[in-house]
C-alpha cells in the first residue's frame, strides 16, 4: 500500500513538475513584459513631468479655468499618471496573452486594440471639461457685468451644454451606447438650451426688451433717469 | 479731404525749425489734417510744418509716398494711411518713423475729433517743447473728476504712485515729443519683442516716466469727445487696465525704487469744465457691484486677501446710497489685479472683466463721497486717494515679491 500511494505521489508530483514546465517561459515573459511596461511607465511619467513643466500646464489650466482658483490641483500629476498607468495596462494584457490560452489571449488583443479608443475618449473628455470651465467663467463675467441676475445660472448652462455633448462625443467613439445616445443627447441639450433662454429672458428682460428695441427700430419707453446718466458717463 | 500735398504753402527760407503732426483719426469722412494744417499755421507761423493724417481711414486716396523727398514747404495737410492699433503701424509708430524721416524739431500727435474754438491749444502742446526744450509733453484737460471716472479713479493714482510723477491725465492720447526722445522711442526694442503693447498711450507714458526723460504737463483745454467712448465699462476696464498693468510690470525695477510722488511741471491753466457734472447712477453702479460680490467672489478668491474679501461682503450689504469703498481698500485691490496680472492667476482678460464690479462698485462710492462737493472738495478727494495709493505702495511691493503669500 505504501508502494502504491508512493507512486501515485511521484506521478502527480511529475504532472505537476510538467505543468509548470509548460508555464514557466510563460510566466517568465509575463515577468519580463510587466518588468519593461514598469520601466516605459516610469519613463513615460518622467517625459510627460518634464513636457508639462516645460508648457507650464498647470499654470495655463489655473488660468483658464480648469481648476478651481485657489485649490492646490496638479492637473499635469493627472497627465503623468493617465500615461504611466496606460503604459502599465498595456503590458499586463500582452503579458497575459503570452499564455497563449485562446480566450484569454484573444481578449487580451481585442482589450489592447480597444485602448487607443479609450485613451482618445478620455482626451475628449477632458478638452470637453476644460472648455466648459474657461466658457462657464467666461459668460458668468459678462453677465454679471450687464446686471443679469441669473449669471450663475446662465454660466452653469452654458457648462453642462458643453460638457454633455463632450461625453457623448467620448461615449460615440468608444462605442458605448448605441442609437441611444444621440436621442438622449439631443433632449439633454435641447432641456438646456430651453433653460438657459428662460434664465435669460427672465434674468434679463428688461435689458432684453431694450436691446430689441433698439435694434429694430421701436421708440423704447421713457427710459429711467439713471439709464439715460449712464449713456452719458464716460469711463477715460 | 486731406488729399497729399494739399494746402501747402512755400517755406519761408530762413525757416530752421519745423514740425510733424500727426492727426489720430478715427472716424473717416473728417478732414481734420487740414484743420490742424490752418491752426499750425495760425498759431505757429514761423514753423515749417507737415501734418499726416494716421488711423483707420481706409477711403482717403492719397498715400504719403516714402520714397518722397522731405521737402516741408509751411504747414500742409497730406495724408497717410496706416492699418493697425499696436506696433509699428499704430499711429505713434508712424509719427516716430516719419517724424525722423523729416528732421523735425517737434512730434505731435493730436485727436482728430473737433474741438470747437480752444484757444492756441496747439501751441499750448508744442511750445515746451519748442521753446523750453522738454522731451515729453503730456495734455490735460479741463474735465469733472467724474467725467472720466477711470482715469481719476484707477489710472492716475497708480501712475502717479507707481512713477512718482502728478501727471493728471496720463492716458488722454495725444502728446508732444522731442526728437532726441521720439528716436529713442523709436530705437526701442519693445516694437519687436511686445508689438501688441508698443505705441499705445500706456507705453509711451511710462518710457517717459520711467526713462526719467524731461516731462511736463500743458493743459490745453477741453478734451475732444472720442467716438470709441460708446464702449461699455468692462471693455474699457480691460483695455486701459491691460496696457496699464503691463507697463507696471515692464518697469517693476523703476518703480520699486520711486517713494512718494511730486507735481510735474505744468503749463497753462486748468480751464473749467463745461456743462454739469455727470451723475453716476449710482443705484444702478452699486446693483452691478453687489451682483459681483455674489457671484465672482470664487473669482475675486484667486486675486484678492480674505480681508480684502470681507470689507467687500460688508461693503456690498450697504444699501446703495451708502455704499463707501475706503481709498486704502481700493488701492489694495487695484494693486492685487496688478500682481494677479503679473502672475497670470486666471486668464487675463477674464480677470480684467472681473474687475468690472469692483471699479463700479468704487465709482458708486467715490459718487456717494462727493455728493454735494464743490469742485475743490473733489479735488481733495481726489488726492486723499492718490495718497492711500502711495501710502498702499508698500503692500504693493510686498505682494510683487510674493504673490502667492495669501493662497489658501
Amino acid at each position: 500500500m505504501w508502494d502504491k500511494t508512493k507512486e501515485i505521489l511521484v506521478e502527480s508530483l511529475d504532472r505537476m513538475q510538467q505543468a509548470l514546465a509548460r508555464l514557466l517561459p510563460a510566466l517568465l515573459v509575463l515577468v519580463l513584459i510587466l518588468l519593461t511596461s514598469l520601466l516605459v511607465s516610469v519613463a513615460v511619467r518622467a517625459t510627460l513631468r518634464r513636457v508639462c513643466a516645460r508648457l507650464e500646464v498647470d499654470r495655463r489650466a489655473r488660468e483658464w479655468g480648469l481648476v478651481a482658483p485657489g485649490r492646490r490641483s496638479h492637473p499635469s500629476l493627472w497627465v503623468e499618471r493617465l500615461g504611466g498607468y496606460s503604459v502599465l495596462a498595456v503590458g499586463l494584457l500582452m503579458g497575459l496573452s503570452a499564455f497563449a490560452a485562446g480566450a484569454a489571449s484573444a481578449l487580451s488583443v481585442r482589450l489592447i486594440e480597444y485602448v487607443p479608443h479609450v485613451l482618445l475618449a478620455v482626451v475628449i473628455l477632458a478638452a470637453g471639461i476644460a472648455v466648459s470651465r474657461a466658457l462657464e467663467r467666461s459668460v458668468l463675467i459678462g453677465a454679471v457685468n450687464m446686471g443679469i441676475q441669473s449669471a450663475r445660472f446662465l454660466g452653469l448652462g452654458v457648462r453642462w451644454l458643453v460638457v454633455v455633448m463632450a461625453a457623448a462625443m467620448a461615449l460615440e467613439h468608444v462605442g458605448v451606447g448605441g442609437a441611444v445616445l444621440p436621442m438622449s443627447f439631443g433632449i439633454l441639450f435641447g432641456g438646456i438650451v430651453v433653460a438657459l433662454a428662460l434664465a435669460v429672458g427672465l434674468g434679463a428682460r428688461d435689458m432684453v426688451a431694450r436691446s430689441l428695441e433698439k435694434h429694430f427700430g421701436r421708440q423704447p419707453e421713457a427710459p429711467a433717469d439713471e439709464e439715460e446718466k449712464e449713456e452719458d458717463l464716460r469711463h477715460m | 479731404m486731406p488729399i497729399s500735398e494739399a494746402s501747402g504753402t512755400p517755406a519761408s527760407p530762413a525757416a530752421t525749425r519745423s514740425a510733424f503732426v500727426a492727426v489720430d483719426v478715427r472716424s473717416a469722412g473728417d478732414a481734420p489734417a487740414d484743420t490742424i494744417g490752418e491752426r499750425l499755421r495760425a498759431e505757429l507761423p514761423e514753423l515749417d510744418g507737415v501734418v499726416a493724417q494716421v488711423g483707420w481711414v481706409r477711403d482717403v486716396p492719397g498715400l504719403l509716398d516714402p520714397a518722397a523727398p522731405p521737402a516741408p514747404a509751411g504747414p500742409r495737410a497730406v495724408s497717410l494711411l496706416v492699418g493697425g492699433i499696436g506696433g509699428t503701424e499704430s499711429s505713434l509708430g508712424v509719427l516716430l518713423r516719419e517724424g525722423a524721416r523729416r528732421e523735425a524739431s517737434v512730434l505731435a500727435l493730436v485727436a482728430g475729433e473737433p474741438r470747437g474754438d480752444q484757444g492756441a491749444w496747439l501751441r499750448a502742446l508744442l511750445a515746451p517743447v519748442l521753446e523750453e526744450g522738454y522731451d515729453y509733453v503730456c495734455p490735460a484737460y479741463g474735465r469733472h473728476a467724474l467725467d472720466g471716472a477711470l482715469n481719476t479713479g484707477v489710472v492716475y493714482p497708480l501712475t502717479r504712485a507707481l512713477y512718482g510723477l502728478r501727471l493728471r491725465q496720463p492716458l488722454g492720447g495725444e502728446a508732444a515729443l522731442s526728437p532726441a526722445f521720439a528716436r529713442r522711442l523709436a530705437a526701442d526694442p519693445d516694437w519687436k519683442r511686445d508689438p501688441e503693447a508698443a505705441g499705445s498711450d500706456a507705453w509711451l507714458v511710462a518710457k517717459a516716466l520711467a526713462g526719467r526723460v524731461r516731462t511736463c504737463q500743458a493743459w490745453i483745454g477741453l478734451q475732444p469727445r472720442h467716438a470709441a467712448e460708446a464702449l461699455d465699462a468692462s471693455h474699457v476696464v480691460e483695455r486701459v487696465l491691460g496696457l496699464v498693468f503691463r507697463e507696471m510690470e515692464r518697469h517693476t525695477d523703476r518703480w520699486q525704487r520711486v517713494h512718494g510722488s511730486e507735481p510735474v511741471p505744468s503749463s497753462g491753466e486748468a480751464p473749467a469744465p463745461s456743462g454739469e457734472p455727470p451723475l453716476p447712477p449710482v443705484g444702478r453702479l452699486a446693483g452691478v457691484f453687489q451682483l459681483g460680490q455674489r457671484e465672482l467672489a470664487e473669482i475675486w478668491s484667486a486675486v484678492l486677501p480674505p480681508a480684502t474679501l470681507l470689507a467687500l461682503r460688508r461693503a456690498a450689504a450697504l444699501p446703495p446710497e451708502r455704499l463707501r469703498l475706503e481709498s486704502g481698500l481700493w488701492a489694495r485691490i487695484v494693486y492685487d489685479f496688478g500682481v494677479a496680472h503679473m502672475v497670470r492667476t486666471i486668464e487675463r482678460r477674464q480677470l480684467l472683466r472681473s474687475m468690472t464690479p469692483l471699479y463700479l462698485g468704487w465709482l458708486a462710492s467715490f459718487a456717494n463721497a462727493t455728493k454735494g462737493l464743490d469742485p475743490a472738495g473733489v479735488e481733495r478727494e481726489v488726492e486723499a486717494l492718490c495718497q492711500a495709493f502711495e501710502r498702499e505702495k508698500r503692500y504693493a511691493m510686498a505682494r510683487w515679491r510674493w504673490p502667492d503669500a495669501f493662497e489658501r
